[in-house]
């Protein structure tokens, strides 16, 4: 958490941003939530200096480039001078709301809030894959659940953009993830292999994890290695839950969540169409 | 699924009158076992009958090959070496020459060259891009079908086949021609590992948009129709119901051996030399080994005298064989993925108990009895299951 000195700072930076208080801090940003006077709730990001100047164009980019409807937008960038030096900062449009790993913390999603997540998050997903973009991050904490129950994908800090050359050296033994959700080939850093069936498999295993409150490659886990070693060697679960398409949504995680990625399913746009048949199917019942 | 005609030896009868008999089908003719005259011959003769069609196999797997009537046709380039040929004049002539032969024998469609996958690396796939590349540019006017000529060690490696499928989602063909070589040179194939990459590549290529036929198959490839393959090849002897790539590399004295007949039995997906059938006669369970709808190729054989006394001649067994495996083939894919892998293991239950029961009285199929060979294709349809099975039960009506 951020001290006073920081809040001082940032207040005395950004006098044109009332309620400011610290949201996050991580190794590449500190996050605040704050009152814009007229576009409202925002988020004010700052991004270490040592931060490669790549690493952030490409992440406002990639958000700037995913016409998602639930995708928060970014609303201003600038550079300001810090104790840590000349930081870029980024303002957002804030969503109000809890992360889908708060939500979880009560309980699994209902079998309407799995199809309402479902379909949202695909259809951000199809966004940024007909942007030719890969999230990379796809889990809990980065999609928030707003007030009127609606999704929100977040955080394309990872991002890649399978148009322009990858910017973790090739010969890094692995990539960059989240462990427990980034399939395979990006744990191993096959960036040849990287394209949206990745996010399919990240996808797959929130959506098990939303549905049974149930992580099946962190759970139990003793260590990271462990966690690794599930993803690359064992079998999913199959998906059982109480409704009529219950056998179609378990074949559809099943499909998304295998192993070689030429298993998949070949895009997020047919994904969201299947789901979007079963989620009808289901409807009818 | 279809049931296509592998060309080889003594087959010049048998196709023309099989495919007159079945009302249509396709035969693959072979460079190796027919000289320039007879390819044309060939193709004329079925070429004129009902629905009758041909492709030719360039058998290009090993481009070293001295196979004295092989490497005589017009088409087999006088010189070769790996490093220039992909890269340069030679390829196009070969295109060519090809684009040739396949007008002058009225192909329906062109199985382009292809060499023989040791390892799936990048240098071989360079080789498919640039017979690809050569061949659009060559401009056949009838349907491309690239050849994916597989070793047996690569194709038992799962991780090869992964490869492969990565690499053929760039292909643009209008279908392939899937030759496998099986694992020791067997004819049953009792390497599980095997025939489930078999099938995962007939699926990854279908759902990557192209026909599959599977050449030099046998009634064990029945399972590829849970992945719904367009069609497998088959033909007389072993050398055309296996890939045996040794075939292609210089003149084997096989057409001058004596060999075995067999009697194949559809239903217990075995194959017996005739004095087994005299022994189940023998015992009274001959009736067990007679197919359900009587071919009269072998009608005689369960007429009430001893079966091997009767004799059954080489050219109604082939014909027999072949015309049980059509039958098979045409009811093997179903409206549905759940429905086409039921039929299969339906199949494969049927043929345990009739084994059970055929073995319980001494009867064996022995190196082509079935009965060690339903756990394979059991333990096939359960990883196709696992791994294919969702996306191919979404996209079955649309492969």
């Amino acid at each position: 958490m951020q001290n006073q000195n920081t809040l001082s700072w940032i207040n005395s930076s950004f006098p044109g941003l009332n309620n400011i208080n610290p949201l996050a801090q991580g190794g590449q940003k500190l996050v605040f939530s704050a009152e814009h006077p007229t576009e409202g709730a925002v988020v004010l990001k700052i991004i270490h200096p040592f931060q490669a100047a790549e690493v952030v164009r490409r992440e406002i980019l990639a958000v700037q480039t995913v016409a998602a409807a639930r995708v928060p937008k970014i609303l201003d960038i600038g550079q300001v001078d810090t104790p840590m030096g000349r930081c870029v900062w980024i303002r957002e449009q804030r969503i109000i709301g809890m992360t889908l790993r708060e939500r979880l913390q009560s309980g699994p999603l209902s079998t309407y809030e799995l199809f309402k997540f479902g379909t949202q998050t695909l259809e951000s997903l199809a966004d940024a894959e007909r942007a030719h973009i890969v999230h990379r991050d796809v889990k809990p904490e980065n999609i928030m659940v707003d007030q009127n129950g609606d999704y929100w994908l977040l955080d394309f800090g990872i991002s890649r953009h399978l148009s322009m050359s990858p910017l973790t050296p090739l010969t890094q033994a692995f990539g960059k993830f989240t462990l427990g959700y980034a399939p395979p080939e990006q744990l191993r850093n096959i960036q040849i292999e990287i394209d949206a069936r990745a996010d399919l498999f990240a996808f797959g295993v929130t959506f098990y994890e939303c549905a049974t409150n149930k992580q099946p490659f962190r759970d139990g886990a003793v260590n990271e290695i462990e966690i690794l070693r599930r993803v690359e060697n064992d079998s999913f679960p199959a998906l059982l839950l109480p409704c009529k398409e219950s056998t179609s949504l378990a074949d559809l995680v099943n499909a998304m969540t295998q192993k070689r990625r030429d298993h998949r399913p070949t895009s997020v746009s047919e994904v969201l169409i299947w789901f979007q048949d079963i989620a009808k199917l289901n409807a009818r019942s | 699924m279809k049931l296509h005609l592998q060309f080889g030896h003594g087959m010049m009868e048998h196709s023309r009158s099989l495919i007159d008999e079945w009302g249509g089908g396709t035969v693959i003719l072979s460079p190796r076992d027919l000289n320039d005259d007879q390819l044309k011959r060939q193709a004329k003769a079925v070429n004129k009958l009902p629905n009758g069609f041909v492709m030719i196999d360039p058998q290009f797997y090993l481009p070293h090959a001295d196979h004295e009537r092989l490497v005589s046709h017009a088409f087999w380039p006088k010189s070769y070496s790996t490093g220039s040929f992909f890269g340069g004049p030679e390829l196009a002539k070969l295109m060519s020459d090809l684009k040739l032969l396949n007008d002058q024998l009225d192909t329906s469609e062109t199985i382009l060259p292809g060499l023989l996958a040791v390892e799936i690396n990048d240098d071989w796939l360079a080789t498919q891009d640039a017979v690809l590349e050569e061949a659009l540019a060559t401009t056949f006017g009838r349907p491309l079908v690239q050849t994916i000529a597989v070793s047996a060690d690569a194709c038992r490696v799962e991780s090869q086949v992964a490869r492969l499928l990565e690499h053929a989602e760039k292909f643009k063909v209008d279908g392939y021609y899937l030759v496998c070589e099986h694992p020791k040179g067997s004819y049953l194939v009792e390497d599980a590992a095997w025939l489930a990459n078999v099938v995962d590549l007939v699926a990854g290529l279908k759902l990557n948009g192209g026909r599959v036929t599977i050449g030099y198959s046998h009634h064990q490839m029945l399972i590829a129709s849970i992945a719904k393959a367009d069609a497998i090849a088959s033909g007389t002897w072993m050398n055309v119901r296996s890939f045996p790539p040794e075939k292609f590399q210089q003149a084997s004295q096989e057409e001058i051996r004596t060999r075995a007949l067999w009697y194949y039995c559809p239903q217990a997906l075995s194959e017996y030399k005739l004095p087994f059938l005299d022994i189940a006669k023998r015992i009274g369970v001959l009736n067990v080994l007679a197919p359900r709808v009587m071919d009269p190729q072998v009608a005689h054989l369960f007429g009430g005298g001893q079966p091997s006394t009767l004799g059954l001649s080489e050219g109604a067994a082939f014909r027999y064989y072949l015309s049980s495996l059509k039958r098979q083939v045409d009811e093997s894919v179903r409206d549905s993925f759940d429905d086409t892998v039921t039929t299969h293991e339906d199949l494969l239950t049927q043929a345990e108990s009739i084994l059970g029961t055929l073995r319980s009285h001494g009867i064996s199929g022995q190196m082509r009895d079935f009965s060690d060979i339903v756990a394979v294709n059991r333990a096939v349809i359960a990883a196709t299951l696992a791994t294919r099975g969702a996306i191919l039960r979404r996209r079955w009506s649309t492969l």
